[in-house]
């Protein structure tokens, strides 16, 4: 029988919330995230992350990892979105974490990177018979790929699960719209030594990779849009124009009630995903709750910014973290137009008597 | 503001799988033309058949004739009702809001009077809030009482009173006080006025899409005897906010236009399908989910005894946009030249959901009033 979604080991204890929100306010303000731009890395941060266990979240304590469910994993995404926290903690956890676990390989306490493996992607493996593996070509926008300790890769036509040290790689300065790293990787004939290969158990597939990526977005910019809203809550009520504070004005209310509608069922729509996702196959859920953060971002932002007036383009304000964010996620770990008609695809399945069994079930 | 996920127990999910099974033996596929949400045919026989299986009145009191269920039950029936386009013109409002409100405010008598017959799905109500000069802004309404003897004998022009023609009893807001300029939301209060009444004169008024289901109601010298004062003389005011409260964030917010994606699909064949195609319905498919969810929170959150109501207009303001929006993304995929008399049942009712298309964001409060109500709450 399926453990209800608001059943304790699905559901999110509060504490881990309150406490997660605590330390993030503490150790990510907007000097650190603005500092982590010039220099790549945020050391405070992710140092912080390692010792509460949030970069290992949702890996079992008995193979080295911090414990807590899947759930567990996403609410401190989400919180480390609201903060725009600088690190690689998606690609740790929820990607690299899981994917040597699934295969059976030691996992590190440091970051790790997981390619979203873009088309433009050259890379070729070649097996070798005493188990190793030549790497030769490139792998695109790979988040941090030069602190990386592993660059994780799962090979779907051979199952495989290669750990790359950092060692054998070189990497190309890249970055999204938000100043993150995003990398290009330069395989030259890299030699990886058979220990560093698992075969992936069977829940790995390149299916259910890119959900998690999607996940780990979704789960992101939730955080994210709330904080903007927050902000943005906060400036237009301090501002004052005509004698009041501007969010008094009904033409900004409208910017404040949008942009809370679209944190609100985004918040939502990322929670349903990870609690699904934490009891068992979520594939609707999370395609239909990363269409939703994709919309949401794009209008979102237009909001925020506009209720921001001139303060919110500059660098000063802290708005920009968020929204640059906002607009670089979208387009992480597959199109926004992949994912809607991924979800059409489902709705276009189900037929037109299935349509709202499958809305209310999400089965598909 | 919080929305706490929740879904539907095992117990709630045996009450949607009954009611799936009686629409589907009620309504079989193709033997009606579907209704779009609350816009809906008044068919008394239904309304009756529904109440036989305790779908109607289901939150009231056992002892008045209702089920003692919850507002998620009442929630699961009212989404499958509205998404399968059912004809539940002649009890939606008694069911919503005219039963709830005086199961909180009536009196004895009038519960007694009043609950069993809308439990059975025997009595249709309209509701008496708008004025010719009264709309967003309802304090400013001027229908007179004045008390006379055993009674309030009423004058004045009720507006946009949903089928009033057909219905029984109407639940006037009015003034038993004169209007103080200070305090214009004082001295007001709600009766309960019997639509067959001596000097209670309906006239219909024609609509864009042809349909005479909106009227006025003039009322001239109409007696209506103390016994049917809703609740207290002088409350008519919170009363009647609190009422507006079961009017939004439920299902008939966003389900409105289902019944017209769904007719696409259905008129969508495999080489049909393009990216195009698979793109729109994704888009609409995650939103109708999301709006659910949403939704279905609000449901949980009346059942813990909160108040949601800043998140009820949140969701109303975001969920009749997307109704209207949703015209417009099946727009897009269409190359007819949209005609009410076509054979083709989609096409007929993206006719029926343009023409009626403006009212989803201006009945049960004004996306702008809701946007205030809600950016008030925010502020909080």
């Amino acid at each position: 029988m399926t453990r209800p979604i608001n059943s304790p080991d699905v559901r999110v204890d509060p504490v881990l919330t309150e406490a997660t929100t605590r330390l993030f306010a503490e150790i990510c303000d907007y000097a650190t995230v603005q500092a982590a731009e010039s220099d790549g890395w945020a050391p405070t941060v992710w140092d912080a992350a390692v010792e509460h266990g949030f970069t290992t979240a949702s890996i079992s304590e008995s193979v080295g990892g911090g414990g807590g469910s899947l759930a567990d994993a996403c609410e401190i995404l989400r919180i480390a979105g609201a903060h725009a926290a600088p690190i690689p903690l998606a690609e740790t956890a929820l990607l690299g974490g899981w994917l040597l676990v699934g295969a059976g390989l030691p996992l590190p306490i440091e970051p790790l990177t997981v390619p979203p493996r873009r088309p433009e992607d050259s890379l070729e493996i070649a097996y070798s018979e005493d188990g190793s593996a030549l790497l030769s070509g490139q792998l695109h926008r790979v988040p941090w790929a030069g602190r990386a300790h592993q660059l994780v890769l799962f090979d779907a036509s051979t199952r495989w699960v290669l750990a790359v040290p950092r060692a054998s790689y070189e990497t190309q300065w890249a970055t999204n719209m938000a100043g993150e790293p995003r990398e290009t990787v330069i395989f030259k004939n890299a030699r990886i030594n058979a220990d560093a290969l698992g075969k992936a158990k069977p829940d790995i597939t390149t299916e259910s990779l890119r959900e998690r990526g999607a996940l780990s977005r979704t789960m992101l910019m939730a955080g994210a849009l709330e904080a903007m809203l927050d902000l943005t809550l906060e400036y237009t009520e301090g501002r004052k124009q005509f004698g009041r504070s501007v969010s008094r004005f009904q033409a900004v209310q409208q910017h404040l009630v949008w942009s809370a509608q679209d944190a609100a069922i985004v918040r939502m729509a990322a929670e349903v995903a990870a609690r699904q996702a934490t009891r068992g196959a979520a594939r609707f859920e999370i395609a239909a709750a990363r269409v939703l953060a994709n919309e949401c971002a794009t209008t979102a932002t237009r909001q925020c910014h506009q209720a921001h007036g001139a303060m919110g383009i500059t660098q000063e304000h802290a708005l920009h973290h968020l929204s640059r964010r906002l607009w670089s996620w979208r387009s992480e770990w597959a199109s926004p137009t992949e994912w809607s008609e991924q979800l059409g695809a489902f709705a276009y399945d189900a037929g037109a008597e299935g349509l709202y069994p499958l809305i209310t079930s999400g089965n598909c | 503001m919080r929305f706490e996920p929740t879904e539907l127990t095992d117990t709630e999910l045996d009450l949607q799988a009954d009611v799936r099974e009686f629409l589907v033996k009620a309504l079989p596929r193709g033997s009606y033309q579907p209704a779009l949400g609350m816009d809906a045919e008044a068919d008394h026989a239904f309304s009756r058949a529904l109440a036989a299986r305790g779908w109607v009145g289901m939150a009231l009191p056992k002892k008045y004739g209702g089920h003692d269920r919850s507002s998620v039950d009442r929630f699961i029936v009212a989404e499958e009702l509205l998404r399968s386009g059912a004809p539940i013109g002649y009890h939606w409002v008694a069911d919503r809001q005219s039963g709830p409100i005086i199961n909180r405010f009536g009196t004895e008598a009038q519960k007694e009077r009043f609950l069993p017959a809308i439990c059975r799905g025997e009595l249709g109500f309209s509701i008496g809030m708008s004025e010719p000069d009264s709309g967003s802004d309802l304090a400013s309404l001027s229908m007179r009482a004045i008390k006379a003897d055993g009674g309030w004998i009423l004058n004045g022009t009720k507006t946009w009173t949903t089928r009033a023609h057909d219905n029984d009893w109407l639940i006037c807001l009015c003034r038993t006080s004169p209007r103080d300029e200070g305090n214009p939301r004082d001295g007001m209060s709600q009766l309960l006025v019997d639509l067959e009444s001596p000097g209670l004169q309906v006239n219909g008024i024609p609509i864009l899409d042809g349909t005479t289901d909106f009227n006025e109601v003039v009322m001239n010298e109409v007696f209506v005897p103390d016994v049917l004062v809703l609740g207290e003389v002088g409350a008519g005011w919170i009363q009647n906010t609190s009422e507006l409260g079961y009017e939004r964030g439920g299902p008939d917010r966003w389900l409105s236009t289902f019944g017209v994606v769904e007719a696409f699909l259905a008129s969508l064949s495999q080489d049909q399908l393009t990216d195009d195609i698979r793109h729109t319905l994704g888009r609409l498919v995650a939103r109708f989910w999301g709006l659910r969810n949403l939704s279905l929170t609000v449901a949980r959150m009346i059942d813990s005894g909160d108040a949601p109501s800043v998140e009820s207009a949140l969701v109303k303001e975001m969920a009749t946009r997307f109704e209207q929006d949703t015209i417009t993304a099946l727009l897009e995929l269409t190359d007819f030249e949209p005609s009410p008399e076509s054979s083709d049942l989609f096409e007929r009712l993206f006719v029926r959901a343009t023409l009626t298309g403006p009212a989803f964001t201006i009945r049960g409060g004004t996306t702008e009033i809701l946007r205030s109500v809600a950016a008030k709450g925010l502020r909080r």
